[in-house]
């Protein structure tokens, strides 16, 4: 209900700035510009406070509003012809030490890099469904999108990243 | 789910914010704030002089007004006491024409 729930901002940074950081870092590959964006994300929600009506409403919110701005800051990229994903190598070197391990932090590296070669909408919905572990119904909720375009876009996405990945990733498993 | 889709999802757990995202945040949300303040105070200020403005528009308005309307006064009054004096002449004009009227009977 409206009204009765009275979220804490300090508190809802605190719980969703990994999810909003990692949104926007997996649909960009820029982490100065993930930051940026999961900024003014907050800023945002800032504005909205007196809106959100539950914890789980704000983390959809949250969600669809990252989203929707990670596709904004894409679109002009492409305008201004900046090419993402030019200092990758160099941005993983970063999220290697993030990780547990070195192998799961190579292997997520290779995952990211290969997720990043995928067309915006697929890899939209599979970074929701396997970041965030949404059904498709939630996805296409997130994304304003027809169910069976999402499905469709999971389908294909995880296609293609199959299909990638059995031959680079073999190829990075021998070379381990 | 297949293996591979399991791999993924293991891969694809939430990476750590930034360690300055937090601090950063509520900097530019202060920011924001103060300057929301400022712009706040601004318009206050502007809507105070304008309704001064107009305050002391309309009195000046009301002044002219309230003199035009006794110096219109003042004006009828001067017509007034003039029609008064030549009717008073006119009516000694008439009565002497009448005495000599009758001093010719």
């Amino acid at each position: 209900m409206a009204g009765h729930w009275q979220p804490d901002f300090e508190q809802l940074v605190d719980e969703h700035q990994s999810m909003v950081f990692s949104l926007a870092l997996r649909m960009t590959g820029d982490r100065g510009l993930a930051e940026e964006i999961a900024q003014d994300v907050f800023l945002e929600l800032d504005r909205h406070m007196t809106k959100l009506e539950s914890p789980l409403h704000a983390g959809f919110w949250l969600r669809r509003v990252t989203m929707s701005r990670s596709a904004d800051a894409l679109r002009r990229r492409r305008v201004r012809g900046m090419d993402l994903w030019v200092q990758l190598e160099e941005k993983h070197g970063v999220q290697m030490e993030e990780c547990s391990s070195p192998e799961t932090a190579r292997l997520a590296a290779r995952i990211d890099r290969l997720l990043a070669t995928l067309p915006e909408p697929q890899r939209a919905a599979l970074v929701l469904r396997y970041q965030e572990d949404l059904t498709p119904e939630e996805i296409a909720e997130t994304l304003d999108a027809p169910l069976a375009t999402v499905k469709s876009h999971l389908q294909r996405g995880l296609k293609l990243l199959r299909a990638k990945a059995a031959t680079q990733l073999k190829e990075y498993i021998r070379g381990v | 789910m297949d293996e591979f889709e399991r791999e993924l999802r293991e891969a694809m757990e939430r990476r750590p914010a930034p360690p300055g995202l937090k601090r950063k945040v509520m900097e530019r949300r202060w920011q924001l704030r103060s300057r929301q303040h400022r712009r706040m105070v601004w318009y206050e200020r502007l809507a105070a002089s304008v309704v001064l403005a107009g305050a002391v528009g309309g009195a000046v308005a009301w002044h002219h007004a309230a003199e035009e309307r006794r110096r219109g006064e003042e004006a009828k009054q001067q017509v007034f006491t003039a029609l008064r004096i030549t009717n008073h002449a006119l009516e000694q004009v008439s009565a002497q024409l009448e005495k000599q009227d009758r001093n010719k009977e």
